[in-house]
């Protein structure tokens, strides 16, 4: 009896060890996403679970926006999803603290089906850090074919002359450092991470001159400065042509109608040449969270939602540009206005990889003063406290 | 004749190493040995359950520093030095990263430790006073209490005691050791560039303190100058709010005028609205391209639009201006309970010497009123410090200038701090200007009160 029961006992221990391993552990993997994406995010994973059915996952999908992602994640890292998207701006600080994980599956395939640009923002040092989501992230010009054409959109002087003649305004929010760096980019300044400081030379002589053009810009009569909201309010009505991204073009479509019309930036007058203006490249890419629990799945998981058929049902169902390169060149995305006012502008678009967080408030500083026409100080002093700002340690 | 407070045991009550230096004295084999195994005297007389009770705790607390609180104490003076560890796996083809020292997990669980550890010291003490207590009892020959007994008395005389724990666990738990924790962080470098768990950041001393009074010339100008606009900004808010709020209550109290009660329905309705509520409005309707600017332009009273909230001029002139709108309410509220205190025949005497309105008013409210209500205009002005919701919700502080550092024109401290913290993750730095926020409060406070405090001693204010 005492052998029987001690047999039974050795026995059940056994099973009970041996089980957990008999039974395969579901993976669970937490995923972000901002509010407008739920549905699409899911069915990605439902169709991924159909491809991989010896590996699925259960995906717990959680509501947090793309440029909410940076914040959510630091204020708690090992709570934080497994999967989340953020925008490129934002993966300097994410790689600083640790909250990526190297991408090493399958690296060559995800850098070749992309475009450079794309790839380019997701690399840090020589690792690959997130998979390339969107190229869209960019701005641009919008305006309205029926008060501005052709020949007055290349430059801005021709802009808001076309624009004060009718009496509208052109749109863009100089108070903001993403913008108004297109002025400096442009004219050739640079910014630069030395030391882990920032470097700017948007104060010699040149960025002064760039100053001077701002200044007399935000001081013209058909200047206006906004934000999203008066962007697709006014436009058409009293706005006839607006800086801004692709985020903003269906509701534009709506206010223009026919009028409908987008393009690449114009060239701005610096002393006596017309210089072309620049830009930030922005891109969203989608990151794997370093602590994960599963990184394997993690890494198949994340390459799928970003994949070319994954980017295709994006760009259907959320208007939103691809980073593949093959989706890129299909019909669809080059019919589409304001994708391809992206693509033109892209060639003199800037990386955001050398910018660190201090200059933004700053740039924004600068912007706000000249919007407020406040010229109690000359633009050499401003900028030079400007970029004082940026560059401190 | 001096009345020396001594429990019934004869050992001194004040003097922590006093009391404990009569016990040990005084105390014979067990009680010493309560030192070390706390409980021992109380079970040698006879207390057994109340002994094995304080010698349990005695075990816990030990275990938990061992198991839990060591691993943390022990890394509190360097705040951790390895980080997180980043391992190539050949097999899976990629990096396992293995979590190091985590310096803010370190820093709290030091201090809620430390905490614990006070509060062990304080029930250590406790068992040596009821080991005292009993071993003095059966020297003379009185009956000990017996376990039962000892719960009735938390129960009745003790009360206070059983009443006042909960409150003052939630009060120690989520006061003290948050307020404990951020002032320490602000002798730490936690910024955006050291975020636990991918980095460190450790002690840097009085470094924050030094670069806000002026190492770094950006920080310590911005620092001076959104100070110097705090006090300006508390000082007018409250003197003008209070003032006209007064202003307010008279004239609706003036004999005059009739239906006081629906006047003064009409103030209070505006403290229904919620504040947050109106504010955001008023940043609306108060838009460069809002309405308020839309219907001057539209009445061709301006041609361009107004810029109430990005000039800076107009900027601090409308955010004032707007708390009056907010609170003027209150004060008239306050103030008019008051005004119906004075006593009639004052105004009466005045007016039969052939004093004028104005002269009534310095010679007699005006005296009265702030004699009364001098607690509530401190408190007003060091809440006018801290007044985020006004300059936030209308300006977020702006407009921003480049001579300050992440600040704007409008920032209090503490708006200029929220944007440290949100936006910047600069929670050291923030930490710093937070001090200094309560020791500017917490000095005028005291400062004004005890001024105060000496006028109270007048019987006439005449």
């Amino acid at each position: 009896m005492k052998r029987f029961l001690s047999l039974a006992l050795v026995m059940v221990l056994a099973l009970s060890a041996a089980l957990p391993a008999l039974a395969a552990d579901p993976v669970k993997l937490k995923v972000w996403g901002s509010q407008d994406d739920q549905e699409m995010l899911k069915e990605m994973v439902a169709a991924y679970n159909e491809a991989n059915k010896d590996n699925p996952v259960e995906v717990e999908f959680g509501v947090v926006g793309e440029p909410d992602a940076r914040q959510r994640y630091l204020e708690d890292p090992e709570a934080a999803a497994d999967i989340f998207a953020f925008p490129n701006d934002q993966i300097l600080d994410l790689v600083k603290a640790g909250a990526l994980l190297e991408i090493t599956h399958n690296r060559e395939a995800i850098e070749a089906a992309n475009v450079p640009g794309s790839v380019e923002a997701a690399t840090v040092g020589e690792f690959l850090y997130a998979y390339p989501m969107t190229a869209d992230n960019g701005y641009f010009l919008f305006y309205d074919k029926s008060v501005i054409n052709d020949e007055q959109v290349q430059t801005l002087d021709g802009m808001l002359a076309a624009a004060d003649a009718a009496g509208k305004k052109v749109l863009m929010d100089v108070s903001d450092g993403w913008y108004i760096a297109s002025f400096f980019l442009g004219a050739g300044g640079t910014l630069g991470i030395q030391d882990g400081v920032q470097t700017c030379d948007f104060n010699n002589e040149r960025g002064v001159q760039v100053g001077e053009a701002i200044k007399a810009f935000t001081a013209h009569n058909a200047f206006m400065t906004g934000d999203n909201a008066i962007i697709t309010g006014g436009m058409g009505d009293t706005i006839a042509a607006a800086v801004t991204g692709a985020w903003n073009a269906i509701a534009i479509q709506e206010k223009l109608g026919e009028n409908y019309a987008a393009t690449k930036l114009p060239t701005f007058t610096l002393g006596d040449e017309q210089v072309q203006m620049g830009s930030f490249g922005g891109y969203k890419l989608m990151g794997v969270n370093a602590l994960t629990q599963y990184p394997e799945a993690a890494m198949a998981l994340g390459e799928w939602l970003t994949n070319e058929a994954n980017q295709l049902k994006r760009f259907e169902v959320r208007q939103l540009g691809p980073s593949n390169i093959k989706v890129g060149e299909s019909d669809a995305v080059k019919a589409n206005v304001a994708l391809s006012a992206l693509a033109a502008q892209s060639q003199y678009a800037t990386s955001q990889k050398e910018v660190l967080g201090n200059y933004w408030l700053h740039a924004e500083a600068f912007g706000a003063t000249m919007e407020a026409k406040d010229y109690s100080k000359d633009i050499k002093t401003l900028l030079d406290e400007m970029v004082a700002g940026i560059t401190a340690p | 004749m001096v009345q020396q407070t001594i429990t019934r045991t004869g050992a001194p009550k004040r003097g922590f190493f006093r009391e404990l230096a009569h016990i040990y004295r005084h105390g014979d084999g067990a009680t010493k040995l309560s030192f070390l195994l706390m409980g021992v005297g109380c079970i040698r007389r006879g207390q057994i359950l109340k002994g094995l009770m304080y010698l349990a705790c005695q075990v816990l607390f030990i275990w938990y520093i061992i198991e839990f609180a060591w691993q943390y104490l022990s890394k509190l003076n360097t705040l951790g030095t390895t980080g997180m560890q980043r391992v190539w796996s050949e097999e899976r083809q990629l990096f396992v990263r293995t979590p190091g020292d985590n310096s803010l997990l370190i820093l709290l669980f030091s201090v809620m430790s430390l905490l614990l550890l006070a509060a062990f010291i304080g029930l250590w003490r406790a068992s040596l006073r009821s080991c005292y207590k009993a071993q003095v009892l059966s020297q003379q020959g009185k009956k000990l209490p017996t376990f039962a007994e000892d719960l009735r008395t938390l129960g009745n005389e003790r009360f206070h005691m059983t009443l006042l724990t909960m409150p003052s666990l939630m009060v120690i738990a989520f006061t003290v050791l948050p307020t404990v924790f951020m002032v320490l962080l602000a002798f730490t470098n936690f910024d955006a560039n050291h975020q636990p768990p991918g980095n460190m950041f450790t002690w840097v001393g009085l470094e924050n303190f030094r670069n806000l009074f002026g190492a770094k010339p950006m920080m310590g100008n911005t620092f001076a100058k959104v100070l110097g606009w705090t006090f300006i900004w508390a000082v007018i808010a409250t003197f003008s709010n209070y003032i006209l709020g007064m202003l307010v209550a008279i004239f609706i109290n003036n004999r005059g005028i009739k239906l006081k009660g629906m006047w003064r329905t009409i103030f209070v309705i505006t403290i229904a609205v919620p504040q947050f509520v109106s504010l955001m409005l008023m940043s609306q309707i108060l838009h460069e391209q809002g309405p308020l600017n839309s219907l001057l332009m539209q009445l061709g009273f301006v041609e361009q639009p107004v810029k109430f909230l990005t000039d800076i001029t107009s900027a601090r002139i409308t955010v004032l201006v707007v708390n009056l709108w907010v609170g003027i309410p209150y004060t008239m509220l306050i103030t008019s309970g008051i005004l119906m205190n004075i006593p009639k025949d004052l105004y009466e005497s005045a007016s039969i010497d052939g004093a004028s309105p104005m002269r009534m008013f310095f010679s007699i409210t005006l005296p009265y009123m702030l004699f009364v209500t001098t607690p509530y205009l401190i408190t007003a002005f060091v809440g006018n410090i801290n007044n985020f919701n006004v300059i936030f919700l209308l300006t977020r502080g702006g407009p921003l200038v480049t001579e300050y550092y992440q600040a704007g024109k409008t920032d209090l401290l503490v708006t200029w701090l929220y944007r440290l913290t949100v936006d910047r993750q600069d929670y050291s730095l923030a930490s710093t200007i937070g001090i200094f926020v309560f020791l500017i409060s917490a000095g005028l406070s005291l400062i004004v009160f005890n001024l105060s405090g000496s006028s109270r001693r007048e019987e006439e204010f005449q």
